[in-house]
Formats: structure tokens, C-alpha cells, sequence
């Protein structure tokens, strides 16, 4: 565990990223007028510069940083780079999307920068405190940017709806938190943890950990916090529509992660905890809402809503499984999402930069007028639903296989349900191929795409289909990102912390003997 | 019951004040006795802290939140048009589904804050000033430096929102 002055070196990729934010926004205060391509550049190499950081200052074995309040470990760093990359190519994304780079440019690439920091402050978190507050930032960062669009109801009420929702969720998290506080009497996992496992109050580590939920929950749209997803995805700008369904997505569950992980023990009071059954009830009904929601849609933005919720429901279920096996499937599942996802809303700019509009109707006979663009949507589109010779595949077989190595009843069932959901997605993924290859266009002229979109689309569609054909690099990376975590090894975050957790558990020992 | 404890009887004032207020925010129909009805609430708030013995968080308490955020959506409140006539046209869908839910998590919470054996500290009525510059130049440093990069971004992003209103009505 290191002090503040020694955590610089390692809290290097946080820093340049924020130092970027203020680049770009004091470069465009003294430019004279604003520019996309140069806001971009300064965002590109702010990113790039981040990962290398992260790649340079990268060690096997996991640390806390300033007090403990966050660690450094493969896991963390596993993330990050995730991140960094999906701003990167959020940036390739935007650059022609006009509803979001029009008129502040400087802005927008100002606060996605912020939410990556954010986001790789939320896959470090080893603390309630840095949990919330870049659990926060990336909320309120997402806020703004689901209302960039310009003169737009949609958009309004989008960035409207988030706000409440968000702050309703945000409200009963600090709830829940408050109450792992008032049985640890300390914010750090580490204390949360050992008070968790010794007070033998479970109802109220149950109610904490539900409460808390409702705050992670509500970042990875599981059920019951989905109801924003689908307005706010549909209402906000493609580009950050791309964003908002990767990136925190994926912090949500590095927080889960940290959070089952390193702050609730494995047993209450004897006996094993229900968070399998809880998380599974939660993924059960996360990935079925998701995908009969979708069947549904005629707007292709709000279908990929759904079956993000789809989605976030598989991973939840690889997190249900936990263990080794499970996060592994977690991390495998979100760098093929990442490619297939931002992929398919690739698809959706690159169409509409055309002219064409986001209703499913309006995309009849793409197959013919834009050749290249619709491939490109079908492997993006099947990849999602799981089907070989496709990155998804994997992502969704180290699912199941992680469910059916830990075995039981409930795993099993489990299991049968995501691949029961998987045959359902398949159905309205379906749809889409079907306008675009089977039905016949009302105009038959064809559709250029901007180069910049053809390139960006070819990286994304390559790795997901490569990933299906080399897929042991990607593996044996995420398996050094897994070393250190299990078993997880983190210390309270100072002397005085580690005596006030013995008082209170000598504490909690007198007052359950006076009973 | 036992001898009066004054200690208690300020407690149950200050969160009764609280709640009640709470309460009426929630409950008014008129969106200006709401945010009156706030000012009980984070007043309530203030003296709860310090009642426990954080007295610069009180001090803060009552000068932003009182001082300067209510004031704040006062000002908002009643500069804004129409803002008391608003129809709400659904006002009572849901109170019957929503109510028994609700009074259940109600239940379930107040069990939960009396059964569990909480570890108490005995509070220590000392300044804390020096304690929190301490802790925000030293444990707590990254949190503190970090809050101040997202307020900016928040402010930034207020801007571009603000300004877009700005420019549609043709105000700059």
C-alpha cells in the first residue's frame, strides 16, 4: 500500500487522461474557432498515450494506491486499457456523427474523456468512497452527453429521464452503503468484508447488499433498473448511444466484480451467502426482459437497447457463476462485446451519415444498395447472438462453461435459460438481416459510405471474426489479468483502520454474549 | 422507561424536524411549499450533525446547502413561468400498487436499524476541523483532487447545454 506521493507513478494513466481533458478544452478556448479533426487528435493521443502508460507501469502483483482507497492490479489494468480503447474508437465513431460533434466538439470529447477516467477509477475501487464518487462521475458525465443533441425532444428528455432515474438509484445505493459502513465502521472493502462475515446480523448485510445493487444495477441496466435504457439509447446521440452501452457497462461490472469479490464474504453466519441465487434471479430475469422486450422494436436503436439489457444479463450470469471461471467469462464477454457492439451502432451512423434513418423499415434491401455495410451489420448482428465462426461464440461459451463447471441445480438451470434467451435473440437479430437481404428497397440507387466509416467498421469486424480463429492470445491475457485477484489479497487501508475493525468485532462479540 | 435523557429527546426533535419537513417535500402539491419544506430538511440535517459532534460539517451544512443551494431553487422557483400550474395529470396512479411495497421496505428498514448490533463509538466533542484538512491532504487526497475534476466537467457540460438553450432562443 503506498501514500499519495508514491501513488503518482502508478496512477499515471489517470492522470493523463484527465491532464487531456484540460488540453482539449484550453486548446479550443484559444483557438479561434472550434474544429473537430483537432479536438480528436488531442483526444486520440491523450488515449493512446494513457494506454501505453498503463501497459509501461504494469506489474504481475496487485497494490493499493493512496491509502488503499483504490489498487493497481492486472484486473484493474485489464480494464482500463478496455476503456481506453472503447474511447478510442468512440472517437473514430464520432468524428462525422454531426448530432454530437456539430457545434462542441471540444466538449464532447472532453467529457467522454472524463467518464473513461471515471470508469478506470470504478474498476480500481477498493473503497465505498472512490466506489460512489466514480460511480458518480461517470453518471453525471453520461447525463450530459445522452442530452448532446442538438434541438432535439428526444435528446431532452433522454438526458431528463437518466437524471432522475440515476439519482433515485444513486440515493438508495447510499443507502445501502451507509449501512455496510455502519456494521464496518470503515469505508475500505478489506473492513466491509470482515465485519460482513463476523456481525451475525444477515438480514441487514442482505438489505445492504440488495440497496447497493440498485446504484451497480442501474449502471448495467439489469432488471428491475432498466426502464431508462431503451429512451435514453434511443433518445441520445449514436455515438454516445455506442459509448453509454460498452463503457460503463463494463465498469459496472469491474465494480460487481470488486464488490462481490473483495467486500462480501463467501459465508454469513455459518452458512454459505445467497448471492448466486440473488444474482441469479437478477440475470434470469435481466436477460428474458431484455430479449422478449426486443422482439417488439421497430427502431433499431432501441432493439440494440434491449438486447444490451440481453446482454448484461449473460454477463451477469458468468458473475453468478463467480470464481476464476466466472470472471474470466466476464472478461472474455466484454471484449467481444465491445467489438460486436460498437460495431452494430457503427453500422447505424455509418447508414445515416447516408441518409438512411434508424426504423428497421427503412433499412429494407441494404444488402443491395449497401453491400458492404450490411456484411459487415450481419456478422455484428450474429456475433451478438452467439453463433460460430464468431467472436460471440466464445464470449457466450465461457458463460455456460463457467455455470456448468460449478455445477447445481440452480447453475444448470441457469445455464438452460441464457441458452434458451440466446434462441430468442436470434429471432430478432433475424429480423434485421431479413430487410436488409429479403425484402426489396423502395429506392434501389446505392449508398456510399464515408471512408472514414468503411475503415472503421473493417476494425471492428475484423477482430470479431478473428478473435473466433486466434483466440488463445486474447486468452492467455485475460488469464495474467486474473493472477493476482484470486485469492483476493488486500489489506485495511492503514494501522489505525486494522484496530478499529478488531475494536469493533470485539464489540460486536460482547454484545451477541450479553444476549 | 428510564429517567429523561435530553441527549435522545434532541435526537428525536432534530430527525422528527427532518422527516417531517422530508415528508412535505415529497408530498406538496405546490412546488414553492416543497422547497420551503426543504429548508426544515437540511436544517434538521445540519443539527444532526451536530448533534454527533461534526461541527464544521454542520457549519457546512447550514452555509451551502440553506445558505446557498436553497436560496438557489428559490430563485429558480420563482422566476420560472407557470411553474405552480403545472397539470399533473397522473397524480394518483400507483399509490395503490405502490403503497404496500413501499410500507414494506419501510418495515423491512426499521427492523433492520433496531435489531442489528451496531458497533458504537462513543462520540467525542472536539473540533474536527484539523482532522478533515488532515484527512483531505492525506487519505482522503485522491477523492478530494478528483471531485474537483468532475464539479468542472459537470459545469463544462451545464455550459454546452445551457448555451444551446441560449442560442435557440436567440439570446447570446
Amino acid at each position: 500500500m503506498l501514500d499519495n506521493a508514491h501513488s503518482l507513478r502508478a496512477f499515471l494513466p489517470e492522470l493523463i487522461v484527465a491532464g487531456t481533458v484540460l488540453a482539449v478544452l484550453f486548446v479550443d478556448l484559444l483557438a479561434r474557432r472550434p474544429h473537430v479533426g483537432r479536438a480528436a487528435a488531442l483526444t486520440a493521443v491523450g488515449l493512446v498515450a494513457a494506454g501505453a502508460a498503463t501497459v509501461m507501469t504494469m506489474r504481475a502483483d496487485g497494490y493499493g494506491l493512496f491509502f488503499g482507497l483504490i489498487a493497481r492490479d492486472p484486473l484493474a489494468d485489464f480494464f482500463k486499457l478496455l476503456f481506453l480503447a472503447t474511447n478510442l474508437l468512440v472517437v473514430l465513431i464520432s468524428l462525422r456523427a454531426r448530432e454530437a460533434t456539430d457545434e462542441s466538439a471540444a466538449e464532447f470529447f472532453a467529457l467522454t474523456l472524463t467518464t473513461t477516467a471515471g470508469m478506470m477509477l470504478m474498476a480500481s475501487a477498493t473503497d465505498l468512497l472512490t466506489a460512489f464518487l466514480s460511480l458518480e462521475t461517470v453518471s453525471i458525465m453520461s447525463y450530459v452527453l445522452a442530452g448532446f443533441r442538438r434541438r432535439s425532444r428526444e435528446s431532452a428528455e433522454a438526458a431528463l429521464k437518466y437524471v432522475i432515474y440515476g439519482g433515485v438509484a444513486s440515493g438508495v445505493m447510499l443507502y445501502g452503503m451507509s449501512l455496510l459502513y455502519g456494521l464496518a465502521g470503515s469505508t475500505s472493502f478489506t473492513a466491509v468484508r470482515l465485519a460482513c462475515a463476523h456481525t451475525p446480523a444477515a438480514a441487514t448485510v442482505l438489505l445492504a447488499v440488495v440497496l447497493c445493487l440498485a446504484g451497480f444495477g442501474y449502471k448495467i441496466a439489469s432488471v428491475p433498473f432498466h426502464m431508462w435504457c431503451p429512451d435514453v439509447y434511443q433518445g441520445a446521440p449514436t455515438p454516445v448511444t455506442a459509448f453509454l452501452s460498452v463503457g460503463p457497462k463494463a465498469a459496472g461490472f469491474a465494480l460487481l466484480v470488486r464488490f462481490f469479490g473483495g467486500s462480501l464474504p463467501a459465508e454469513l453466519v455459518g452458512a454459505p451467502a445467497p448471492w448466486p441465487i440473488l444474482l441469479g434471479l437478477i440475470a434470469a430475469a435481466t436477460m428474458t426482459v431484455g430479449n422478449l422486450a426486443a422482439l417488439a422494436q421497430t427502431n433499431l436503436k432501441r432493439l440494440l437497447a434491449y438486447s444490451s439489457i440481453a446482454h448484461a444479463g449473460y454477463v451477469l450470469l458468468a458473475l453468478c457463476a463467480g470464481g476464476s471461471d466466472g470472471t474470466r467469462a466476464i472478461l472474455l464477454y466484454l471484449v467481444t462485446y465491445l467489438f460486436m457492439n460498437l460495431g452494430a451502432f457503427l453500422v447505424i451512423i455509418a447508414v445515416a451519415d447516408a441518409g438512411i434513418g434508424e426504423e428497421i423499415a427503412e433499412w429494407r434491401g441494404l444488402g443491395r444498395r449497401a453491400p458492404w455495410a450490411a456484411v459487415a451489420m450481419a456478422i455484428f448482428l450474429f456475433s451478438l447472438t452467439g453463433l460460430p465462426p464468431l467472436a460471440g461464440f466464445f464470449g457466450k461459451f465461457y458463460v455456460f462453461a463457467a455455470l456448468l463447471a460449478r455445477g447445481g441445480s440452480l447453475m444448470v438451470t441457469l445455464a438452460v435459460i441464457g441458452i434458451l434467451n440466446s434462441a430468442v435473440s436470434l429471432y430478432f437479430y433475424a429480423r434485421v438481416l431479413k430487410a436488409m437481404y429479403f425484402e426489396a428497397p423502395t429506392v434501389d440507387e446505392p449508398l456510399p459510405l464515408a471512408r472514414l466509416h468503411a475503415a472503421t467498421l473493417a476494425l471492428l469486424a475484423v477482430p470479431t471474426v478473428a478473435l473466433f480463429l486466434v483466440w488463445s492470445p486474447l486468452q492467455r491475457f485475460v488469464d495474467s489479468s486474473l493472477g493476482q485477484w484470486y485469492p483476493a489479497e488486500m489489506r485495511p487501508r492503514s494501522a489505525q483502520l486494522d484496530r478499529s475493525v478488531k475494536r469493533s468485532s470485539v464489540q460486536l462479540a460482547n454484545t451477541s454474549a450479553t444476549k | 422507561m428510564s429517567a429523561f435523557n435530553p441527549g435522545a429527546f434532541f435526537f428525536y426533535l432534530l430527525a422528527g424536524v427532518t422527516v417531517i419537513s422530508a415528508a412535505g417535500v415529497a408530498l406538496a402539491r405546490n412546488i414553492l411549499y416543497s422547497a420551503f419544506a426543504l429548508l426544515g430538511t437540511l436544517a434538521g440535517v445540519a443539527g444532526l450533525y451536530l448533534f454527533l459532534g461534526a461541527d464544521f460539517l454542520g457549519v457546512a451544512q447550514l452555509l451551502i446547502y440553506i445558505g446557498g443551494i436553497l436560496v438557489l431553487i428559490l430563485f429558480a422557483v420563482l422566476l420560472t413561468n407557470r411553474i405552480g400550474e403545472v397539470r399533473i395529470s397522473n397524480v394518483s396512479s400507483g399509490l395503490i400498487v405502490g403503497a404496500p411495497p413501499a410500507v414494506a421496505v419501510m418495515a423491512l428498514c426499521v427492523r433492520v436499524a433496531l435489531r442489528t448490533p451496531w458497533p458504537l463509538t462513543e462520540a467525542v466533542p472536539a473540533p474536527t476541523t484539523a482532522r478533515l484538512g488532515e484527512a483531505f491532504l492525506q487519505e482522503l487526497l485522491l477523492p478530494f483532487e478528483f471531485v474537483s475534476l468532475v464539479l468542472l466537467m459537470a459545469l463544462v457540460g451545464a455550459m454546452v447545454i445551457a448555451r444551446r438553450a441560449a442560442k435557440e432562443k436567440g439570446v447570446r
